[in-house]
């Protein structure tokens, strides 16, 4: 694969392995569909699902040779699924095997994580991404912080609505196309469904869960 | 003495391994016995852990059995029928404050305690930041701390190694709490 040298290279990671149901992945499309294709070359990369497989040599390259990175993912349990988390150990290993890669490409993050306020739970992600930037030398710029993803996603072309979450896509693009003197703060989207909702939904699903385990544990209780 | 035997499980990253975490292991062995648990030790392997597909199916249509039938998936189903009391020990590397990935994907998929849940991250230039991040991760699980499911008293502990020196004083305030 060979890209114009002219043109900005922007790699994007998809660290969801929910396929086209992903929240993760419109938002990944969000951000790619704003990229100019006349002063960016694209390319996005997707963790794999399968533990024996290894990432080849040319996505390590597409990702050592980016000018900006952009990580989007799921929160899990605070932190990254680890499926990223491998394409970040085999990324690593790459860079300490001694290959090259660009030292001052720009990374941004968009995570998405499943409960209303982002700002109470993406903390400790977005450092972990911060300490991969210090670790290997990568010009870290700022994060997208998108508190109940699906919601979001469902309701993000709503007109009026809430004008964040397009600012923070813009400011994206712009930050790629120029980086900016000082990059924004980190951005926090919130849903449009009022929190106690969100956590009535929530409850109905732990319930439920609950309610099959314990019919479970019934079924099999002769042969415990 | 407690009147029946608690069981410990211990995960360690096996592909993580380095003479630090052996040391570790060994030590952490040790101490749960001499406490009167019942040492189940787990050595995971990549192709152990395949990571969570995010399909919640493990919490909306068959409670703690995960689509992907691999170790870990027999692990996190026999953990979630769990109705003893239990303790799980987690070993992995530090990257970049974060867990290893093997011993993340299993923590993702359900490999872990409602009574008490321990996490030992090591590393000899695991710096500052990156331990600092690491014990805050895992503290997010923790009592008020949880705001996904606030009010929460079960216990999250973790700790970062960098020496055979740290692995002692993690044992020694170990030792207090268990």
């Amino acid at each position: 694969m060979t890209a114009d040298s002219s043109k900005i290279r922007v790699c994007l990671v998809n660290g969801s392995l929910r396929g086209r149901h992903a929240s993760s992945l419109r938002f990944l499309q969000d951000v790619a569909r704003r990229i100019s294709d006349a002063s960016c070359h694209k390319t996005t990369v997707m963790v794999l699902g399968n533990p024996r497989r290894h990432y080849d040599a040319e996505t390590l390259q597409v990702i050592a040779a980016a000018d900006a990175l952009v990580l989007v993912f799921p929160l899990y349990a605070y932190g990254l699924p680890g499926a990223l988390m491998r394409l970040l150990e085999e990324f690593d290993s790459y860079v300490r095997a001694g290959n090259p890669h660009n030292m001052n490409a720009r990374v941004y993050v968009v995570v998405n994580c499943a409960f209303p306020r982002p700002e109470a739970t993406t903390g400790e992600a977005v450092r972990v991404v911060r300490n991969v930037c210090r670790r290997l030398s990568l010009n870290w710029r700022f994060a997208i912080c998108i508190g109940t993803g699906p919601v979001v996603a469902r309701t993000r072309r709503i007109p009026l609505l809430d004008r964040t979450l397009k600012r923070a896509y813009a400011a994206v693009v712009a930050d790629i196309g120029n980086a900016l003197a000082d990059p924004p703060a980190d951005f926090f989207i919130h849903p449009v469904i009022p929190e106690p909702i969100i956590r009535r939904i929530k409850e109905h699903y732990e319930k439920k869960g609950e309610m099959m385990l314990q019919r479970d544990i019934q079924n099999e209780a002769p042969t415990r | 003495m407690r009147e029946h035997v608690v069981t410990a499980f211990l995960v360690a990253d096996s592909d993580g391994m380095s003479a630090l975490s052996v040391d570790l292991g060994r030590k952490l062995s040790a101490l749960l016995s001499e406490k009167g648990y019942e040492v189940e030790r787990i050595d995971l392997t990549r192709a152990d852990a395949a990571p969570c597909r995010g399909c919640l199916l493990c919490l909306t249509k068959h409670p703690g059995r995960c689509v992907t039938q691999d170790a870990v998936g027999a692990l996190a189903l026999r953990i979630h029928h769990e109705r003893e009391p239990y303790i799980c020990l987690t070993v992995s590397p530090v990257l970049f404050g974060h867990l290893a990935s093997t011993i993340k994907n299993a923590m993702d998929r359900g490999v872990h305690s409602h009574h008490l849940q321990v996490v030992v991250g090591y590393g000899e230039d695991v710096d500052e930041e990156e331990e600092s991040t690491f014990i805050d991760l895992i503290a997010r699980h923790r009592g008020a701390a949880d705001i996904v499911h606030p009010g929460m008293d079960r216990e999250f502990l973790a700790y970062v190694t960098r020496s055979v020196q740290d692995n002692d004083a993690i044992c020694d305030s170990l030792g207090v709490r268990l």
